[in-house]
């Protein structure tokens, strides 16, 4: 921030610094504060989940969990078929993201640099599915799993999900920002549209595939509605679900074992969260350009 | 002129990768596609006898004896077990409920006296038939069993279900916090009264981070305990005739024969009665003194903890806490349990389960043979090795299922049932969910404010539950 | 294409305006869109729109799953606008998108400038991190966790709140205790989300709007008044659009936290679709207050993009 070189200029200047240097420090210190407000929680799940049932009530709480004891870790693996469940979420989210990657870029391409007619109305009408909750059409969409035969299975809870009007706004986006001129390079060249995308725009659009991919991973992971209703047997059942069947009938459920299978929960977004942040920050922003 | 050369080899590694992943993923997809179709789970599709049970795969695990040996006894039969995870009775019906409807009903549920009249209104087949088949094999079954836990199965005249287990709403108390404020155990028949002198010593000897009564709003063991015992209750309780066969053939001779009916019904809401705004003043009473809390909806997920911490004095609960309290490190001698007080009458609330026979089941006869092999009391220490709950044979709340576990008074669970026989199940229409929806959204306010506002909250309840009750399921 | 101008801060996701590229989709060859459109458009069809009208039809039966439906025209409507447990959740979510995008929005708008104006960049990064984090988690798992923290005799905010003197505050089960928590708890979880939104907005105002502005005498907080939150009106149309519809679509934190009450406090609209579907298996009163909801989001969506038209201000 502020050096010595810095110091040594004018008076006048020298005032204005310290002023802004104050500032500085309230504005670091609100920031710290709501930093310690959104992590907090969370360190207090960590460090609850690793103390002993009779002691996870203990006041003044501890948000540091110095002294480990892994018994409520054990029990959540007793509990739960822990592999069972994270292989279900994974394929579903797995399958989700990647289905919302190629569907999204190639709706996306389509509305932002091929024309056709009808392209602004069936543009709008993509986003407005974006405004009708999914409790509203969930009944509908059991019957029509159940008609398909797909009852109580992965795929129901994966095919309805891979239509993406977000991603399809995205990926539209994206394909806006890449320049034009690549497209006339390619029609010059004799390339055609089919092509122009396959070899052009496709591999330049990974990036942007990827935030979806990642959106997508993240919203469905953590999911907890749709498959509440559509999946049945504990088989198919994704974490989220689980980890809230962990709370125990009558309350005979303990706390840290609740807890602990909230952290285990938080391991896979965690993994995604420290490798696609910068994606996923992009990803976010991307459509505040314009 | 590197730069380009790079520029193209990043491209053809990039696409390589591209390709590679592309490849990865169909191959992954072909590889899970049984996981992702449902078709890896065993006995998926094929006609072995499907039992839908409330809980997770250990408790599935858990009947794999039981199971066993009854393949052993029809080997003709194949039993398939589905553990459905459920957050509450509610939740679990809501689940048997979407698989009816996505058309694939299992053959037998596990049903809890919340949902007993919604299934067997709708859903399930009477064992009436069965019944009077196999007298002869059952008679020692209903030997064994209280009459109080037959009859919550009864439904206009019909018996729906055997009960497995059961549990009645009796009083949790903490040992050392009795001591520290210098109270003995209670008497069997202390009263309310009592009770809320106990609540006040506990409240002095421990002024902060303690509650001398902790409770849940739930349709067990939360509000209507209280109405039970002020011989009340917030829906108008009266009985069915018939079932005179099922009691004259196995409870001829018991001392309460002359009590039973065809089944409860609960046909009018009840909350304006002036003796459930007097339950509800007591509750409030001791929600205001600071000597009970405000119950928190659906709560109850941390009681265990709470309770094993010494944090509460007092809680309703059934037998199927022990194990809990066990393996939440509490030692035998740490908490104890006795009759919940009396007030006009000692009557306590209680649920029970049991299989229910779906209508749509392919074969019945099968089903029932797993019914009346599950109530042998074989197949019963086979399923309750732990007190995970209260066993409905009386021989079997015994001694051995204590021992080292506590409470020192665990006679207390069966003698609810032999010493109050007027004790009733928990109240559940068939409307049960809307029911349940409009007394426990009621309870909170009811109890935390002043007078005025738990009568408008009792007039509100009274009001919704009209509304529920006039609904078609 | 990319403009020239300086930025104050790397834009977190380079987009060009959409202007330059007008003129780039000259392809005239419908059906290769259409193959393109094909999945989502399919996919959409089969599974959203389809469904949609199925919801509408089925608002005209009475339902239950087991017995065949009958149709009852506009009964279900009639007893849907009656019951006034259904009348009090809508307004509950209404006071709850307005309160908890309010708070949302403002959180992260002075945030977002904070933590762009002069910081270390290791700072900032550990700033940008903490805040999205609650984005990453499920909302099932964090009203498991705050349900435990809110606790009136035992949590640790009520244990916080006694060491500045204020007595133990019944969270969860007093009716503006609980509507307090679930608004906490979701914005909690989601300003990350706005916050993400404003960052980048921020960082595409040029730097020199300031210098400008500098120069014009405006500072501080006037500054950002009359420059930062101009320029940054499309940024915060398109965050509240967002937050708006998924705050109307709140349910896993209420449904974990409160499970609607105490009272009917907490219920929000689709919790009672929810309820009334798979709880009491009404489903042709569940899909009237479905399409009733799906109106009310489609009129204020539409609302807020023709008032942006007064409001926005584009580059």
């Amino acid at each position: 921030m502020t050096t010595t070189s810095e110091r040594t200029q004018a008076p006048a200047h020298a005032v204005a610094r310290r002023k802004t240097s104050w500032n500085t420090v309230l504005r670091v210190v609100l920031l710290l504060i709501a930093a310690a407000l959104t992590l907090g929680p969370v360190l207090w799940t960590l460090s609850t989940s690793l103390r002993s049932p009779s002691e996870s009530f203990k006041l003044p709480p501890s948000f540091f969990p110095w002294n480990p004891d892994f018994t409520s870790y054990a029990q959540v693996f007793q509990q739960l078929d822990m592999v069972i469940l994270v292989l279900n979420s994974a394929l579903v989210t797995g399958l989700i993201a990647v289905g919302q990657m190629v569907s999204a870029a190639m709706a996306g391409y389509a509305f932002a640099n091929l024309k056709f007619r009808g392209r602004g109305a069936l543009f709008s009408i993509v986003l407005a599915t974006m405004m009708v909750p999914v409790q509203v059409t969930i009944v509908p969409v059991f019957m029509l799993i159940r008609g398909m035969g797909l009852s109580d299975t992965l795929l129901a809870l994966i095919l309805p999900a891979i239509p993406t009007a977000f991603g399809t706004f995205l990926m539209r986006q994206y394909f806006l920002g890449l320049p034009a001129d690549l497209a006339e390079a390619a029609a010059i060249d004799g390339a055609s549209p089919w092509r122009t995308f396959r070899s052009v725009y496709a591999p330049l659009a990974v990036p942007g595939m990827a935030i979806v991919g990642i959106l997508a991973f993240n919203f469905h992971w953590n999911e907890f509605f749709r498959p509440l209703i559509m999946t049945i047997s504990e088989k198919n059942f994704t974490l989220p679900l689980g980890l809230v069947s962990l709370q125990g009938n009558m309350g005979t459920g303990s706390i840290s074992v609740v807890l602990a299978g909230v952290v285990l929960s938080m391991i896979p977004a965690l993994v995604v969260f420290i490798f696609g942040q910068r994606a996923l920050q992009a990803g976010l922003t991307a459509g505040t350009g314009k | 002129m590197t730069g380009a050369t790079n520029g193209r080899l990043r491209e053809i590694s990039r696409r390589t990768a591209l390709g590679a992943l592309g490849v990865g993923i169909v191959g992954a997809t072909v590889a899970s596609w049984p996981r992702l179709s449902g078709t890896d789970i065993p006995g998926r599709g094929d006609n072995s006898l499907s039992i839908a049970i409330m809980g997770t795969a250990a408790d599935a695990a858990a009947r794999q004896r039981a199971i066993d040996a009854f393949t052993r006894l029809h080997p003709e039969i194949r039993i398939k077990v589905q553990a459905i995870q459920a957050v509450d009775w509610k939740d679990f019906f809501t689940k048997i409920l979407t698989m009816v409807a996505a058309g694939t009903p299992p053959d037998v549920v596990y049903v809890a006296t919340e949902g007993a009249q919604l299934f067997a209104d709708k859903l399930a087949h009477p064992l009436d038939e069965y019944l009077r088949r196999d007298a002869a094999d059952m008679a020692e079954y209903f030997d064994d069993v209280h009459p109080s836990l037959v009859e919550a199965f009864m439904y206009k005249g019909s018996l729906y279900q055997l009960p497995m287990d059961w549990n009645a709403a009796n009083m949790y108390y903490n040992t050392t916090a009795f001591r520290q404020a210098g109270l003995d155990r209670p008497a069997d028949d202390w009263t309310h009264l009592d009770f809320r002198n106990s609540l006040v010593a506990m409240r002095k000897a421990r002024p902060a981070d303690f509650t001398p009564y902790y409770w849940t709003n739930r349709l067990f063991g939360g509000v209507v305990p209280w109405l039970y015992a002020n011989e009340t209750s917030f829906l108008k309780e009266t009985r069915s005739t018939g079932g005179d066969w099922l009691w004259d053939g196995f409870y001829a001779k018991d001392p309460s024969r002359s009590l039973r009916s065809g089944g409860y019904q609960w046909l009018e809401p009840n909350a304006d009665d002036p003796r459930v705004f007097e339950s509800f003043d007591y509750l409030r009473g001791l929600v205001k003194d600071g000597l009970g809390v405000r119950p928190e909806e659906g709560g109850g997920n941390s009681l265990v903890g709470l309770f094993a911490s010494n944090r509460i004095g007092t809680t309703p609960a059934g037998g199927y806490w022990v194990q809990g309290l066990h393996e939440a490190g509490m030692k035998e001698n740490d908490f104890d349990v006795q009759f919940f007080p009396k007030w006009k009458s000692q009557r306590h609330q209680f649920g029970t389960a049991g299989y229910a026979i779906m209508k749509t089941a392919k074969d019945k006869d099968a089903a029932w043979e797993w019914i009346k092999f599950s109530a042998s009391r074989e197949a019963m220490e086979l399923i309750f090795p732990n007190p995970v709950t209260t066993p409905a044979r009386r021989s079997m709340v015994n001694e051995q299922l204590y021992t080292g576990k506590g409470p020192a008074h665990w006679k207390v669970f069966y003698d609810t049932l032999d010493k109050y026989p007027t004790t009733g199940p928990i109240p559940a229409p068939p409307q049960q969910a809307a029911v349940e929806t409009a007394l426990m959204k009621n309870v909170s306010l009811a109890v935390s404010g002043d007078e005025r506002q738990l009568k408008e909250a009792l007039g509100s309840m009274q009001r919704d539950l009209e509304l529920a009750l006039r609904r078609q399921s | 294409m990319s403009t020239t101008t300086r930025h104050r801060a790397e834009p977190a996701g380079k987009v060009a305006p959409p202007a330059a590229h007008a003129k780039a989709g000259r392809h005239s060859q419908p059906w290769l869109a259409w193959l393109f459109l094909a999945p989502t458009i399919l996919g959409m069809g089969m599974f959203t729109l389809l469904p949609i009208v199925a919801s509408v039809v089925l608002a005209f039966f009475r339902w239950d799953i087991i017995s065949a439906p009958t149709f009852v025209g506009f009964d279900n409507f009639a007893e849907v606008v009656q019951d006034p447990t259904v009348r009090v959740s809508f307004v509950n979510t209404l006071v709850f998108v307005v309160v908890a995008v309010a708070l949302q929005m403002g959180l992260a708008l002075g945030l977002a400038i904070m933590v762009q104006e002069k910081l270390p960049a290791w700072l900032r990064t550990f700033f940008r991190s903490a805040f999205f984090f609650p984005l990453i988690l499920s909302a099932a798992s964090v009203s498991i966790f705050m349900r435990y923290l809110f606790n009136e005799q035992f949590g640790v905010v009520n244990w916080l709140l006694s060491l500045v003197g204020i007595p133990a505050v019944p969270w969860l089960t007093t009716s503006g205790g609980s509507a307090a928590v679930v608004i906490l708890v979701y914005v909690w979880q989601n300003f990350g989300f706005s916050f993400l939104l404003f960052v980048g907005g921020l960082a595409s105002i040029p730097v020199e709007t300031y210098e400008a502005a500098s120069l014009d005498g405006a500072t501080g907080w006037r500054k950002h008044l009359h420059v930062t939150l101009p320029l940054l009106s499309p940024t915060t149309l398109l965050a509240s659009v967002m937050a708006i519809i998924s705050a109307l679509q709140v349910f896993d934190q209420p449904y974990v936290l409160t499970r609607g009450g105490p009272g009917d406090s907490t219920r929000t609209a689709v919790m009672v679709i929810f309820e009334s579907a798979f709880q009491r298996l009404e489903f042709g009163q569940a899909s009237a207050i479905g399409v009733i909801l799906t109106l009310i989001i489609m009129a204020i969506t539409a609302a807020q993009f023709r008032l942006s038209k007064r409001f926005v201000f584009y580059q």
